[in-house]
Order: structure tokens, then sequence, then C-alpha cells
């Protein structure tokens, strides 16, 4: 017993921390909103993988503009945060269909690797202009969701935020399930991402169907950064680490797998959150996440529910 | 093949004596350029006045071999690579560690941080053969994030500086053989041109062209060193491995070795660069070493031209030269648009789609094609 | 003699700068099957590809007197040009019947339901699979999955790539089978690349021998069939 009390120490554990149950349950919610809002972004990510085969390094930087957008509708123009996530999501949806067209679309889509470095250069692009625009100042954001919480036990409290955040993000879920398998585009999305050549062969228009996705995947992200920014502040740089855990997320589900996504950021969002209460590693949270995309992509390449699929690269 | 004007035989007197001029004309631009701007240079060009120092300079020297040393990893053996700012972090972090708290001088640190960095790559790299193409892109990435977290680490902060940096307790003082001053009241001297160089160089400035020239000499090692190892058979394998890695093993090349060799020489130049930095500046900040910086170098190799050496150098001007350029324009021509702040980095972000786009080969190889136009060398079989 | 329903002239195509088609002009006329045989590298799958503008090329293509050279791939088949890839033409993460309404993408008629249905009366197996991934079915089924997707599209014009490629004889002698009977049926016209030349001459109208690039023989199946040279380098006998 004493050899485990010094062993805690190490790590200052203490173990009144960790007999906490409200403590426990308090970083439990916590981490579950989160994760809703990691889950967002890395079901972003996973659509533009599943359906081009590279990662869109700039998901994040898109994502950041939706989040600047929100803050035009609801705090310049005064519209209701919803109503004004609700215009964001279509305004990003329409700067990624555009950007899609203009500097993705030109490059023939089977090297993979052009493609990456043009999303970082966008990622460059997006990052700076919404620096010049709105510059470096830090701003807060209203949430969707009212204060206060509805079911109180002590310390831990289950926010109407963190309801918001996991509902929204079921409710995500449930219509892009719907959206992929019971409509026309989402066939299209779904056999261009299946096989390419073949989709062509049956007469979808690939670029528009990959431009929907691109939209898709903007809208989704500018909801992820919706949920987050409102318990951080917002600055330019705000995105990168959500960007990160993100990827996190999605390494952890699977790059090509929507639910193993949405797991992987609960995931990513429970562990983070339990790691820097009880290990104290607030500082270590950002490295926790490399730790697990080197874990994940060492042990099990395809994530958790990843399919296996020949490397393009 | 019709003789045209002009054209040379590969390898021919002629040949070779154009390619000694043209060496000796960079080494004179390199030796005198630091006398040229120790004073600062300040043209103006379309209204904006522009200030370029020696710093700037040994700053893109710097970052050359930054992007040399990625160049090994990413552009010649085709891993990509986006967290090199963390080998070169590293390094700068060794060195402004053991100046400081060891009493080492810089140049002594290289004993360190070379060995050291080779090993952190090889150990870097051989999880890294598990991981291929785009996920090792994913891991690197987030590698390249992490590291001002971790230099904030309480655990290390004392050493470190945390979030606000160390500044390096040690000057570089050019020593008294150096005879820069010398040169400066020769050049000087020389009528005409000699009215850009200032009659004598101030304290301050005396470093600054020592240490100039220290960085030069380190870089020339450098690239001198990393042209001989991808001139032979280590570098034969390694664009062996990144064209066709299938046909390389088959005909005996052992990729796991020389995969892990290449993330190993790449952290080790990366290091150096580290070193450099650390050494023009004086300081070490964590977030100068955040993934902007793996970005930025990233920008650099495909700008100058991946898998070239004179691309490193192309690089490393463009990605100091632009931010810099954009910095001090007050009014773009026939605008009144200022490009401050982050405009620079959205140029090269521009910049980078651009060359993708118009010349996937980089800037170098685009001058290499205008410099064929112009000089043309006929290519000679072997003899014998 | 019929109208030519595809009608090519001067057909060239290259991949980069290695030009693989030559200049090529041959025809298929309305209802008939057209068999192009050749060695391996001849340029027979380069064809069909141009066909559906999947390569970039030179010359006229005219399908009911239309001229389809410069159109997009997803127009082309918009005008009844259903085309089976070698190997993998199915969506392998897509449910067996999800890869069929893949096949009807354009097609805007009630009847898709009932054609999947016809399909899966045709080829049962794939009925039994309707809910699988079409990737976990195995080479024969992803293949009749292949036409039976390429079917849904009810084209005038059927291009199949080595339809027999991997399959099992007794799979292809029947898989052959069907097709005379959708031909007959339908009237669909088609063009096919097979190597099994004593097979595809059996049941085609018409054949032509590609040799780099070029057409070095044509005529009708029968007399190709019976020509010496086509027989001892293509029939083996």
């Amino acid at each position: 017993m004493g050899s485990l009390a010094s062993v805690l120490g190490v790590f200052d554990i203490s173990l009144d921390k960790l007999s906490d149950g409200e403590l426990w349950l308090a970083q439990f919610f916590r981490g579950l909103s989160d994760g809703a809002t990691y889950a967002s972004v890395a079901l972003a990510l996973v659509m533009i993988y599943k359906s081009t085969g590279f990662i869109n390094f700039a998901q994040g930087s898109l994502a950041l503009l939706g989040v600047y957008l929100v803050y035009v509708f609801s705090v310049e123009q005064g519209l209701p945060v919803a109503v004004a996530v609700v215009c964001a999501m279509v305004a990003s949806a329409a700067v990624a269909m555009f950007i899609e067209r203009v500097f993705i679309r030109p490059f023939p889509p089977d090297h993979v690797l052009p493609l990456v470095i043009v999303t970082l250069g966008l990622l460059l692009i997006i990052d700076s202009a919404v620096g010049i625009v709105w510059g470096f100042r830090t701003r807060s954001l209203p949430s969707m969701f009212p204060r206060g919480a509805p079911i109180e036990w002590g310390i831990a409290q289950l926010t109407w935020r963190t309801i918001g955040n996991l509902g929204t993000v079921v409710a995500v879920v449930a219509l892009l399930y719907l959206l992929l398998s019971r409509t026309k585009v989402g066939l299209a999305f779904r056999a261009v991402s299946s096989n390419l050549e073949s989709a062509r062969l049956v007469g979808i228009r690939v670029g528009p169907t990959l431009g929907f996705g691109w939209a898709l995947a903007a809208a989704i992200g500018t909801l992820g950064g919706a949920l987050v920014v409102p318990d951080l502040l917002l600055e330019p740089s705000i995105m990168l680490r959500v960007l990160i855990f993100s990827l996190a997320a999605a390494a952890l589900g699977g790059l090509d797998s929507m639910a193993g996504a949405v797991l992987g950021g609960l995931v990513v969002g429970l562990a983070r959150n339990l790691l820097v209460t009880f290990l104290d590693l607030s500082e270590l949270a950002l490295a926790t996440a490399v730790g697990v995309i080197l874990v994940v992509l060492l042990v099990r390449p395809t994530g958790l529910f990843g399919s296996t699929r020949v490397e393009r690269v | 093949m019709t003789a045209a004007m002009g054209v040379v035989a590969a390898g021919s007197r002629q040949h070779r004596r154009r390619q000694i001029i043209g060496w000796a004309l960079f080494a004179l631009v390199v030796a005198l350029i630091p006398f040229l701007i120790a004073d600062t240079y300040s043209p103006t060009i379309f209204g904006n006045r522009y200030t370029v120092g020696l710093g700037n300079l040994s700053q893109a020297i710097g970052l050359m071999v930054a992007i040399l040393g990625l160049n090994i990893a990413t552009g010649y053996s085709g891993q990509l690579s986006l967290g090199h700012s963390f080998f070169v972090g590293s390094g700068a972090y060794l060195t402004a560690v053991l100046v400081n708290d060891f009493h080492w001088s810089y140049l002594a640190t290289l004993g360190v941080v070379v060995p050291g960095l080779f090993l952190f790559g090889v150990l870097f790299g051989i999880p890294a053969l598990r991981i291929q193409g785009l996920y090792l892109g994913l891991l690197t990435f987030a590698v390249a994030a992490v590291f001002p977290s971790i230099i904030r680490l309480d655990e290390v902060a004392d050493r470190t500086g945390g979030s606000n940096g160390l500044l390096i307790d040690s000057d570089l003082e050019a020593p008294t053989w150096a005879p820069l001053e010398k040169v400066t009241e020769w050049l000087h001297a020389i009528p005409g041109v000699g009215s850009r160089v200032p009659e004598g160089l101030t304290d301050r400035q005396e470093e600054a062209v020592y240490k100039y020239f220290l960085l030069v000499m380190v870089a020339l090692v450098c690239f001198w060193l990393v042209r001989n190892i991808l001139a032979g058979r280590v570098g034969r394998a390694l664009v062996a491995i990144r064209d066709n890695p299938l046909g390389a093993a088959a005909n005996g090349v052992n990729l796991p070795a020389y995969k892990t060799l290449s993330f190993g020489i790449s952290a080790a130049v990366g290091g150096v660069a580290g070193t450099m930095l650390a050494m023009h500046s004086g300081f070490v900040g964590p977030d100068e070493f955040g993934f902007s910086m793996a970005i930025l170098l990233i920008v650099g190799l495909i700008v100058g031209g991946s898998g070239t050496l004179h691309g490193a150098v192309v690089g490393g001007l463009a990605i100091q030269f632009v931010p810099h350029w954009s910095s001090q324009t007050q009014t773009l021509p026939g605008t009144d648009v200022a490009l401050e702040g982050p405009y620079g980095t959205a140029i090269l972000g521009g910049l980078l789609i651009v060359i993708i786009f118009a010349l996937p080969g980089g800037a170098s190889h685009g001058f290499r094609k205008i410099k064929s136009r112009l000089m043309p060398v006929a290519p000679q079989p072997p003899r014998g | 003699m019929s109208a030519e329903y595809l009608e090519v002239r001067g057909l060239k195509a290259a991949y980069g700068n290695i030009q693989v088609l030559h200049g090529i002009d041959f025809s298929v006329a309305e209802g008939q099957i057209a068999v192009i045989l050749g060695a391996n590298g001849a340029g027979k799958t380069t064809t069909l590809r141009a066909l559906c503008a999947m390569v970039s090329t030179e010359g006229s293509i005219r399908l009911a007197g239309e001229e389809l050279a410069g159109h997009r791939t997803a127009d082309i088949v918009r005008r009844g040009v259903a085309h089976v890839p070698q190997g993998r033409g199915t969506f392998p993460d897509l449910s067996v019947e999800e890869n069929l309404m893949a096949g009807a993408f354009v097609r805007s008629d009630t009847d898709v339901r009932d054609d999947v249905e016809r399909w899966y009366e045709t080829f049962p197996v794939l009925g039994e699979r309707r809910k699988q991934a079409a990737g976990s079915l195995s080479g024969g089924e992803q293949q009749m999955l292949a036409i039976a997707r390429a079917l849904m599209l009810r084209p005038s014009l059927l291009l199949l790539d080595e339809p027999s490629l991997g399959l099992a004889p007794m799979i292809t002698r029947s898989l052959f089978e069907q097709l005379t009977v959708i031909n007959a049926e339908a009237g669909t016209t088609m063009l096919v690349v097979e190597q099994n030349a004593s097979l595809a001459l059996g049941v085609a109208d018409k054949a032509y021998v590609l040799e780099a690039g070029e057409v070095a023989l044509s005529g009708p199946a029968d007399d190709l069939a019976a020509d010496d040279n086509v027989r001892r380098a293509y029939l083996g006998y």
C-alpha cells in the first residue's frame, strides 16, 4: 500500500481525488461534452478521407472560419445563436465548395500527395485570412444552449451545454446516416468513395459529388467549432488543438469509419479530461493525443472500425 | 545534333571553366554581401521602403539547413514528414541549454546535437517504419503541434524557460585574428561600389558579420556532407525507395535500415539547423518551433524544389524573405493595401499551391530549365 | 447491311506521351454483338475506355449518328452506354442492392425496382446476398454483379471488358449464354473484349483483331473463326 501511494505520488495523484465519485462523474460529463465536439470535426475529416483518400489538413481552418462567421452573425448581426450557426454552416459549406472547385478538382484525384500539400497551403491561407479580417484579439462566443444544469450531484453537473453538445452530435450522425443511405446524392457520394472509376461509369458526376462532400464536411466542422468555442475564447489559433484531438479521434476510430469517428471523439474527450484531472497533465493533454495516434497507428493502423484499404500514397 | 551556338559538352574544359566561374561568382557574392548590408540595406521599391539586415540573411541560412534536413526524409526518400520543426526545435533547445547551463561554446554543442538528434531521429524512424504515407503525415503533424507544450512542461521549465523562452547568455564576438575590420576598410576604399560599405564596423555589426560567416561555414559543411551522402550508395537507395519501394526491396535494398537512417540523418541536419537558429538569434522560444514552422519548412521544400539541394537554398530564402517583404509593404503597388501581419503567411500558402499547380519540380527546377535554355550543356556518354 | 449503331473513325488514344491507339476504325450494327480480340497490350481495354472518355482521345465516335467524342463520361452514360470495366466493376463498400441502384443512377423512371428484381431472377445468387457488401462476394459473383449493375442502366450499348477474367469455365459459359439472351430479348448492342476467343467468336456477329493499336483483321465472326491465322494466334488449334 505504501509503495502504491509513492507511485501515485510521482504522478501527483492523491487517493482522495481518485475516490471522489463526484469528481469522476463531473469529468465524465465534461469529457463527453468535449468528445462530442471532437467527434464533429473528426466526422468532417473522415468524410473527406473516405471520399478522396486524403486528409484535409485545412479542415480545422474551415471550421475556424465557420466559427468566426457564427460570431459575425450572432454577436455583430444580432441573430439568435442557433440561427447564426445554421447561417455559418451554409456559408462555410459554400466556401468549401468553392475551394474544392478551384483548388482541389484540377488535380488528378489519384495522386494524393500534391492534394495533401494543397490542403496545407489552404490551411496557411485560411488561418491568415481570418487573422487579417478579424485580428488576433480574443472574443467570447455565446453558446447555442442555455447556462445552468438541470441535473446536479454535488460538483457533478450535467449541464445544458453537455446535453446540447451530445444531442447535437447524435442528431448530426442520424441526419448524416439518413442522407447517405436514403438519398440519391448520398448514394452517389458513397459510390464515389467506394470506387471512383465505376462511379464515373454509372454516370455519377464525380466532381460535384466531391464538392458536396466538402460542403457537408465543412458544415459539420463549423457546427463542431460552434459547440467547442463557447467553452474557450475565440482567437485565430483556437482550432489547432481541436484539430489535433480530432485527428486522434479519427485515427482511433479508423480514418474511414464515421461511427468510429464519433466513438473515437468521445473516447479522446473522456481520456483527455480524466488524464488532466487525475494525473495533472494539463500541458501533456496534447501529447496524450499524439500518443493515441502513435499507438493506434502502430498497433492497429485501421483503427477500431476502419476497413483495411490499400495505402494510396 | 546541330551544333547550336554556346552548347557546351558536359565535362569538357569549357564546361568546367563555366562551372568554376559560376561557383566563384557565388562565393564572391556570399563573401561580399555581409559587408554591403552590415549597416542594413534599405532600398525603396515602388514607394515602399524596405530594410534588410544581415540578421535576416543569417536566419534564412539556418532555414536552408532545416529544409535540407527535411529534404532527406521527404524529398529524397519520400516519407511525408510534417513534423520536422520538432527536430529543429530540439536542436535549438539543446544548444541553448548547453550554452547557458554548461557554458559550452555554440559550435561545441554540435558535438552533442548531431549524434543526439541522429539517435532521436532513428528512434523516431523505427515506429515510422510501420506507418506510411498519409498516416505518417498525420502522426508527424501532431508531433509538430506538441513540441511547444513539451517545452512548457513544469518538469523542464526551469531549464527551458517555459513559455518565456530562453535568452542565451553568450556572445559571439569575432576573434581578434578575423580581419573583418580590415576587409571593411579595403572594400570601402574601392571607388564607386565602396560607398555602399561602411567605413568601419561597430562591435555589433562585427559580431553580426562574424556570425554570418560562421553560419555560412556550418551550412556549407552540411550541404557538402549531405551532397556526398546522397551522391553515393545511400542516396541511390533512398531515391529507389521513394520511387519504387517494392523494386528497391527486390534489388536487395534494406528498406527498414535505409528509411530509419534517412530519418536519423534528417533529424541530425535538422538539429544543426536548430543550433544555427539559436546561434543567430541568441534566443529560443517554444512557439518558434511549433507547427507553423513545420508547415513553413514544407512550403520551403516544395517551393524550392523537393529532392534537390538548390531547392533548400531557394526555399530558405523564400520562407524568410516573403513574409519579411510583405510585412514591410505599406502600400501594394497600384492599391493602398498594406501587407502587414499575416499576409506573408497567406502569400506563402498561395505560393505553395501555385508551385504545385504550375511548377511541380519547384522553383529551382524552373531556374534550371531557364539556365539550360540560356547556357545549354550537351550530356556526354561516359567514356571507356 | 443494317445501319451501324456505333461507328468509330480514326480513334487515337494516349496515356500521357504513350500513344496506344493509332487511329482505328470499327463499327457495330444495332442489336449485334461485336468482339475485339488481340494480344495483351494491343489496346483492347483502351478502346473501350476511349469510348467512355476515360482516356484522352482523338477521332470520331458516333452513337446512333450522334458524336460522342468531346463529351464527358457522365454524359456518355446518359446516352445509354454502359461499361463493365476489367476486374473491379463493383462498389465493394456498398451492398449488392445498392450496387444495382447505383447502376440506375441516371434513370429517373419508376421501373428501377422491377429491374432490380429482374436481375435477382437472372442471377439468383445476387438476390440471396442483396444486403451483403459487394466486396464480400466471390470473384464470379462480383463479375455477375458488375454486369447486372451495368444492365441496370438499360443500356443501348454495353461494353464488356474481359467478362470471363478469373471465372471458372462453367460460369463463363453460362455468363455468355445470359449475354446472348439479353442481346436477343432487349436488343442491346454489345462490344466485348475477350481473351477467350473461341467462346467470344461463338456469340459474336462481327470481330476485330487489334495488333499494337491498329486493326489488323476484321470481318464476320464466323469468317474470322475459320481464318487460319486467327485460329493459330487466338484459338490455339
